[in-house]
């Protein structure tokens, strides 16, 4: 149910990403009683990121669970309050931290409402930072998105900025499925208008970020930022981009895409998961067979590079695919490099 | 890095061209769509254009030479480029008509100081044109002829902004070279050997460029092609009257059947038996076409500035009468209305000449090269015949074969005839 807001009031509101995050969890955990947090640091420190700041004073120590480091643990475990009708948000301190959980959240969640012949769903969200956070090295700079989205049964959020964070972890906590919630330290301090009240962006749906002619770019996460920048430095060229922010990678919003590169006639993707068997790949093929006699180049697409993630701060900025990236990629498939 | 022009393929046929004239010289400055040279090809002269902007560092050949296709013949450097880098560019032995089968391939890239050039059209050897699925698309819709573009895209791929060029230049009225009918180019007339006075009364009329191709064409033709001519006369009685029986029967459906289209339909069967009539001399060779594509001459109307275009049935052999008679309408309306593409008017094998809707008995025609045949047709007309030694009233058409003695001997010509008044003295077998 929607709250009435006052539009007016609203419409200047600017908080960060972080707080966009606590405001949908929190409102959640007022509207329904089985909502419930848990995860490492996430009670008495207020969360290593400070996204559940507060929240054990609100909610208290029943429902803001600090756990010990076991992920495979505590995932299995929020995972079986689930089947039995909770309905647990699990925050990883970093994806990267998941890996160990593997079993629980690949072989157990997405499977389980088949595997039951429906007697058990499993309603439950697992979120986290993912990505380069800023030279944290190779083993704490995961982009699971790539290895994640693989698995059929599960659903897959990656929002970009503050407002859409708020409205897709609403969402993601009502949804009966396994969301997988994809954060970025490096935005957690974007700050930006988010509606207040109840506020729910449906899944598979989404948003031109920006409106452009010459080229689509498809993005998600972090990386749509890295398109804007991109498409401002081309718009200097005269090369109009339309900036697509997915917003969710399952399900796919491939019908926006589509209606986009119709219009453009080149698509360029950009996704900071390596580029071999990865959303950008899944995104390149769909658009070449919805989308192949509407294209005059081949869908390019701008990855990490494929290496472990650097440690140095000049090999980690390169290593992304940044601005600069981006901008060559347009050039080349408008056939202007 | 300097863009180095070669000789284009500017009709099917095409191996060799000769630069007529130079519309540029070193040092001129030339933008994309200029036209460079008038090329003389085995159909016509045609505007040569630049696809770069720069400046003519270099001519290769000189006005008057002829070189196969390929060949390289000037270099432009490209904007802000030193036009001498272009020196080491090294002219072609001119005339380096290779004795190549047909399918001499213009595919291999020619390089020349370092510079890959990719040849400017896809239309020769069966190669497929590189192009970008919206391009093709676009392409159609637009009505642009691909063949005609040299792709900006990598390895020469014809990409968007080719198409949208191009179109803007139909637009525009500057049609791209090879896209323009061939007897609309113009070429220069054939002077007579004797002065012509313009005496009292005489008026002058400006010559169109159809008329210049048509002279110089014609004169070409008829001064090195060995003509002569075999006349054989037919019965047209039982093909008028199974004419008038199938017209009859197809008259609700539209479909009205000219003996025109039974004389094509006769000489393209009789060619599958007869393949040198499908054939053109080439120097040192003949080559037998593997299609049979029937020239149909068609005149155009005053008002249109008059002349003539040849459209081209193809594979007339494996066409019925009905579809025979259908291409030929709708090629004959669209070339006295709109004008035909010059896929439209190129790759005739055989062509033939009809002026009995005109009440002529007989004629000769001049061979239409590169053909080595063809048949100018009479009216059918009513005469008193002898018919199993009665004298009787009966319908006969006159043809008279022009032929190139290199190619196809008398009696070969003779042999051609018999088959052909076989298939239109018998025309149930047209039907099959």
């Amino acid at each position: 149910m929607s709250t009435a807001i006052d539009p007016t009031m609203t419409a200047t509101r600017e908080i960060e990403f972080r707080d966009a995050l606590r405001e949908a969890m929190s409102q959640e955990m007022r509207r329904d009683p089985r909502v419930f947090l848990l995860g490492e640091e996430v009670a008495h420190y207020n969360g290593a990121y400070k996204v559940s700041k507060g929240m054990l004073d609100e909610f208290g120590p029943r429902r803001i669970i600090d756990t010990p480091i076991s992920e495979s643990g505590f995932a299995g475990m929020a995972i079986g309050a689930a089947m039995m009708g909770l309905r647990p948000i699990v925050e990883f301190m970093s994806w990267s931290f998941s890996l160990v959980a593997a079993d629980p959240i690949l072989n157990n969640a997405p499977k389980m409402l088949y595997m039951s012949g429906g007697q058990f769903g499993c309603p439950i969200v697992f979120r986290g930072n993912d990505g380069a956070g800023g030279q944290l090295g190779s083993t704490h700079s995961w982009c699971v998105e790539g290895l994640y989205s693989n698995v059929p049964g599960l659903k897959l959020a990656i929002p970009s900025c503050p407002e859409d964070a708020k409205g897709l972890m609403t969402t993601a906590i009502r949804d009966d499925d396994p969301v997988f919630f994809l954060e970025s330290e490096r935005v957690l301090g974007m700050k930006g208008h988010v509606p207040e009240g109840d506020y729910l962006i449906p899944f598979g749906q989404a948003k031109v970020r920006r409106e452009g002619t010459d080229c689509t770019l498809v993005s998600f996460g972090r990386p749509v930022n890295f398109c804007l920048d991109a498409a401002a430095e081309l718009a200097k060229e005269g090369i109009s981009c339309e900036v697509l922010d997915m917003r969710t990678i399952r399900p796919l919003d491939i019908d926006s895409i589509v209606r986009s590169v119709r219009k453009t006639n080149y698509c360029v993707v950009v996704d900071q998961s390596w580029s071999f068997g990865s959303p950008g790949s899944e995104v390149a093929s769909q658009v070449h067979q919805h989308c192949f006699d509407d294209l005059d180049n081949f869908v390019h697409r701008v990855h990490s590079a494929d290496v472990p993630t650097p440690y140095a701060f000049n090999l980690e900025q390169e290593y992304l695919p940044n601005a600069r990236r981006i901008c060559e990629a347009v050039r080349s498939c408008l056939y202007r490099a | 890095m300097p863009t180095t022009v070669t000789m284009p393929r500017l009709s099917d046929t095409m191996e060799a061209g000769t630069v007529i004239k130079w519309h540029v010289k070193e040092g001129d400055t030339v933008a994309s769509g200029d036209v460079l040279a008038d090329v003389e090809t085995d159909k016509a002269t045609m505007e040569m254009q630049t696809y770069d902007d720069g400046v003519v560092a270099k001519l290769l050949i000189g006005a008057g030479d002829r070189v196969a296709i390929g060949t390289p013949i000037a270099v432009i450097a490209l904007d802000g480029e030193d036009a001498s880098s272009a020196d080491s560019a090294k002219p072609a032995a001119a005339a380096p008509v290779a004795p190549a089968a047909p399918e001499a391939s213009t595919e291999e890239p020619v390089v020349v100081t370092g510079t890959v050039v990719m040849p400017s059209t896809h239309a020769d050897t069966g190669a497929r044109a590189r192009i970008s699925p919206v391009a093709r698309r676009m392409a159609e819709e637009l009505g642009v002829d691909i063949n005609s573009l040299r792709g900006t895209g990598p390895g020469g791929r014809v990409i968007k902004r080719d198409i949208e060029d191009a179109a803007a230049r139909m637009d525009g009225g500057a049609v791209p070279a090879s896209t323009m009918p061939v007897v609309m180019a113009p070429a220069p007339a054939a002077a007579p050997s004797l002065p012509v006075v313009a005496g009292p009364g005489s008026r002058e009329v400006a010559v169109s460029g159809m008329r210049q191709a048509i002279a110089r064409r014609l004169v070409e033709s008829k001064s090195t092609i060995p003509h002569y001519q075999v006349s054989m006369r037919f019965n047209m009685d039982p093909l008028l009257e199974l004419r008038t029986m199938l017209n009859a029967q197809l008259e609700p459906q539209g479909v009205k059947l000219s003996v025109n289209d039974f004389i094509v339909r006769a000489c393209a069967l009789a060619m599958a038996q007869h393949p040198y009539f499908n054939a053109s001399w080439a120097g040192d060779r003949i080559i037998i076409h593997g299609e049979v594509n029937v020239g149909v001459a068609v005149s155009l109307p005053a008002e249109r500035g008059g002349g003539l275009v040849v459209a081209v049935i193809r594979n007339a052999d494996q066409k019925g009468l009905r579809q025979i008679s259908l291409d030929t309408r709708a090629l004959a309306e669209k070339a006295r209305t709109r004008g035909l593409g010059p896929e439209e008017m190129m790759g005739a094998t055989f062509t033939i000449s009809n002026l009995g809707m005109y009440g002529v008995d007989h004629f000769t025609a001049i061979i239409n090269p590169p053909n080595s045949a063809i048949l100018a047709c009479g009216a059918a007309v009513e005469r008193p015949v002898v018919r199993g030694r009665q004298l009787c009233v009966g319908t006969e058409l006159d043809a008279t074969l022009s032929l190139d003695h290199r190619v196809i001997d008398g009696a070969m010509a003779a042999e051609y005839l018999t088959t052909v008044r076989h298939n239109l003295e018998n025309p149930a077998t047209l039907l099959v």
